[in-house]
């Protein structure tokens, strides 16, 4: 989105003062998080998908804290603006602020809605609200599956088109829109036509809900992946081998199609609670096809709700090392070595970098509702990675188990 | 008033509370509604449905507590949840909370498309009772 029309609907909210003694013109509300981490083993770091640090042993606060603010400002019966800012430990070192989302809702009809600007993209089951600790049983979103998607919103649209039929409720939103994340240090994700459809059907207690979401993904200024794909290019021509040319594209993040599809189920039925979700990602890059899955269950006892939640992350199908093993006879001698180097840099991918790898946790927690708009969370994690799994800055070594503890306040206010 | 007076009052009120939590769900007399069902009810209350404005009774009080306990068998910190997902995504702002059942009637009085609960000993001319949450 052009960043004219980011700047006017932020500056809505600085009307405030003046509309203000009109009835319910502007409210501002907000969430955030106050929490302790730390985790059990000083091999690896635990952090949040995005997070450019984490706990190695070290009782860190940074990773689920948070600080969110909204501004809705209603102009009329079919106009609203809503602007939202986060305040949280992400890509770079330090507590960062980001517009989570700004955008102006049309109101169409009874059932449909339009929005314009920086949009949630609904890509999981709690995508919106993931960062909003009070609306979620569990301390933090099962990394396993919310680690496969780095995009939290669009910059764009989206029509959301909302239908009873007899007791149940059907929702159907259709996104579009592009998105620039971080993900560590420089190295960054963009996405360019993104499109996710969404639908939930609600009825009573359940809620079904399925997905699937499309984008062209280029990676920019990742020294390691520009190296190893540099270097296939250069031996490839050099030597005189296309077929290392043709593994750099595989390779490659720039333009390369990206699919994601999920389906997720709910249920709040008297004191039982469940949220289960599977997804499957599929991306024409180094970025591994992956099958995700979590199951989650709690039972509410009075203002407590204690949950145990099994999580999965398994590779389904990674880039293939098709490095021949040795050069031809007659070639320089410096040649093996360079393919040999290259074939262990392509082997090393599917376990190397933000969001690669494997890893299953087993989770126990509760939570407890302890007064108005509070909420206090103990979870415990039990994380098995295969290889570096999702820990980042690894040692050689490192290959869990690692427990992980961590309290939290929720607030809404 | 002597103290025997006194503690006969108190005592009078305490007796009274159980019948106190009758609550009555209300809407303008011009309203089309001659009689909602629950569900109806709940769905206004917990944003499914923007049909009609529901109108709150502050937080923390015995009559919201009874209200939502009984339409839509959630506790205030789970209507709370429900409420936060939809208001930090966007898709709609808390009902608006007003002081007292007094309040609830002059909002409800005042919108035709307003919808509130009040104590069932509120109940006057200026509203109309579409449902009796037992």
């Amino acid at each position: 989105m052009n960043k004219k029309i980011l700047a006017s609907l932020l500056a809505f909210p600085l009307l405030a003062p003046a509309v203000q003694a009109q009835d319910n013109a502007v409210k501002i509300s907000g969430f955030g998080t106050a929490a302790l981490t730390r985790s059990d083993d000083a091999r690896a770091e635990f952090a949040r998908p995005n997070q450019a640090n984490g706990s190695a042993r070290k009782v860190r606060t940074g990773i689920d804290s948070n600080l969110g603010l909204q501004a809705d400002y209603t102009v009329n019966n079919w106009l609203s603006l809503t602007a939202q800012g986060l305040v949280r430990q992400d890509a770079e070192e330090h507590y960062g602020a980001e517009l989570s989302w700004a955008f102006a809702r049309f109101r169409i009809s009874d059932d449909v809605n339009v929005r314009v600007g920086r949009i949630g993209l609904p890509v999981f089951m709690i995508s919106d609200y993931r960062n909003v600790g009070y609306a979620n049983t569990m301390l933090r979103p099962p990394a396993e599956v919310y680690s496969q998607v780095p995009f939290n919103s669009a910059d764009g649209a989206d029509i959301t088109w909302r239908h009873d039929l007899g007791n149940t409720s059907l929702t159907a939103q259709l996104a579009i829109g592009t998105n620039k994340t971080p993900l560590a240090g420089d190295l960054h994700v963009r996405g360019k036509d993104l499109v996710a459809l969404n639908v939930a059907a609600e009825n009573g207690p359940f809620t079904l809900r399925i997905g699937h979401a499309r984008s062209k993904l280029t990676i920019d200024d990742s020294a390691s992946l520009n190296t190893l794909v540099g270097g296939l290019r250069a031996a490839g021509a050099g030597y005189r081998l296309p077929e290392l040319n043709a593994l750099a594209g595989r390779i490659e993040a720039k333009d390369s199609k990206g699919t994601f599809s999920s389906i997720g189920l709910g249920v709040d039925w008297n004191n039982f609670v469940l949220q289960t979700e599977f997804a499957k990602r599929k991306t024409d890059t180094y970025i591994n096809d992956t099958s995700s899955w979590y199951l989650m269950g709690g039972y509410r006892i009075g203002k407590f709700l204690p949950y145990y939640t099994r999580s999965e992350l398994r590779i389904d199908d990674s880039i293939e090392n098709t490095v021949p093993a040795a050069c031809p006879a007659g070639y320089p001698a410096a040649c093996t070595p360079t393919l040999m180097q290259l074939g262990n840099g392509v082997r090393r991918l599917p376990t190397t970098g933000v969001g690669q790898g494997e890893q299953t946790t087993d989770t126990i927690g509760v939570r407890w509702d302890f007064y108005r708009s509070m909420a206090l969370k103990v979870q415990i994690d039990r994380i098995k990675p295969t290889g570096n799994g999702l820990f980042i800055h690894a040692e050689p070594g490192f290959n869990g188990p690692v427990t992980v503890g961590a309290v939290a306040l929720d607030v809404v206010f | 008033m002597n103290k025997f007076m006194l503690a006969a009052c108190a005592a009078a009120s305490l007796m009274s509370l159980p019948a106190l939590a009758e609550v009555v769900v209300v809407v303008n007399p011009k309203a089309a509604e001659s009689t909602l069902g629950k569900e109806q009810v709940a769905q206004f209350f917990l944003g499914r449905s923007t049909a009609m404005t529901p109108i709150d009774q502050p937080d923390g009080t015995p009559l919201r507590a009874e209200f939502y306990k009984k339409v839509t068998d959630k506790d205030a910190s789970q209507v709370k949840a429900l409420w936060s997902k939809l208001v930090f995504t966007g898709k709609a702002t808390m009902p608006k909370e007003v002081a007292d059942s007094a309040a609830v009637k002059a909002a409800v009085a005042a919108n035709p498309k307003a919808i509130g609960y009040i104590d069932k000993s509120a109940v006057d001319a200026t509203v109309k009772v579409v449902y009796s949450a037992q």
